[in-house]
């Protein structure tokens, strides 16, 4: 996955260079926000952040490498009364997002969003989960410069597990800072 | 352009073909098992389990896929003049021994690995629980919550060796069922 993903990212960037008109653009983009956990009784909502690369590659479509880390908190449980906590997942993750429109740039801008990736969840005396992960979202950019946006999204992020999956609504708010043009 | 608009339902489509990876959750199933008073190696208490009289189980079991965590909960107090290794057996019907060598020879051990130093108490949390289970036993109460399985099964709390007198209080049985929705 690391090798394909390595793969991708050289190939956004052989589009990137060989297109060389004005409606190339690549930016960096930390993000951070609140991973809740969708019917999941065993482990709570927690931080998430991570970085994302958002290469616009033709007008309409942008391609974005990710990265997230999520400390997800503890799973809590009232049974006869008393209380049980499980140690919440740690939840990492990389992977491709495609948007239809453009992350960055000034004014007011909506972008839908779906995505593949390599994701692992962790905790103690749990097998590890390490599973493609689907993306699906919605973005809202609001730039104020040319170079600098806000970028806020709302994710569902779900990691397939067999027949099931381990499913997340991420909300983030991201600083997008355009490289070029 | 004309074909970026078929991307995003077609992705989704093919994500929702295998069933209920959108449609599915991470849900606990609990057992009261009360309070367990164990005399001796031939005094034990059956503790019978049917799932089927959990609603829960009642509404997800046609869509179980697995159970994906594990936990016996409670006190477990020593009240016996020897060091306590407890361990909990299972049995794949509904039984009703009373000796450790019964259950022994017609079941298989859950859970174990905790030491109970004599006259003393030990609360048993789920991060420490989940961590003690057998692999044969997990298959056993998988094998019993999945048809053909009928749902019904029976624990046993008994000492690992020696001679041993103790009880516990609030006893849960935890399982997080992965299924769906």
């Amino acid at each position: 996955m690391k090798r394909t993903f390595t793969l991708a990212v050289l190939a956004l960037a052989l589009i990137a260079g060989s297109a060389q008109a004005q409606s190339v653009g690549i930016g960096v983009q930390p993000y951070g926000g609140l991973s809740f956990p969708i019917i999941q009784d065993d482990t709570g909502s927690g931080a998430v952040y991570g970085l994302r690369v958002p290469v616009k590659v033709i007008p309409m479509l942008t391609f974005e490498p990710y990265y997230l880390t999520s400390d997800l908190g503890e799973g809590e449980v009232e049974i006869g009364g008393i209380t049980y906590e499980r140690q919440g997942f740690n939840h990492t993750g990389f992977g491709l997002n495609a948007m239809l429109g453009s992350v960055g740039g000034t004014g007011v801008h909506f972008y839908p969003f779906v995505g593949i990736g390599k994701h692992k969840l962790e905790r103690d005396d749990y097998p590890e989960i390490k599973e493609t992960a689907y993306n699906f979202g919605l973005g809202l950019g609001i730039g104020a410069t040319p170079k600098i946006s806000v970028e806020v999204r709302g994710e569902l992020n779900m990691v397939v597990t067999d027949d099931t999956s381990r499913k997340f609504a991420n909300a983030t708010v991201g600083l997008n800072y355009s490289l070029m043009p | 352009m004309k074909n970026l608009r078929w991307i995003l339902p077609a992705l989704l489509i093919a994500i929702a073909a295998p069933g209920c990876i959108l449609t599915s959750g991470q849900i606990l199933i609990d057992f009261d098992l009360g309070t367990i008073d164990v005399t001796s190696s031939t005094g034990l208490v059956a503790e019978q389990i049917d799932l089927n009289t959990n609603d829960d189980y009642e509404e997800h079991k046609d869509k179980l896929k697995n159970i994906v965590d594990f936990a016996v909960l409670g006190t477990i107090n020593n009240t016996g003049g020897t060091d306590l290794s407890p361990e909990v057996w299972i049995t794949a019907d509904l039984t009703n021994y009373t000796t450790d060598t019964e259950v022994k020879a017609n079941g298989i051990k859950l859970w174990g690995g905790i030491l109970v130093p004599a006259g003393t108490s030990a609360a048993v949390n789920w991060d420490t629980s989940a961590g003690l289970f057998t692999t044969a036993g997990k298959a056993m109460i998988l094998a019993q919550a999945t048809p053909p399985g009928d749902g019904n099964f029976t624990l046993y709390v008994l000492g690992a060796s020696g001679t041993y007198q103790f009880n516990v209080t609030n006893g849960v049985l935890a399982l997080v069922i992965d299924a769906g929705v």
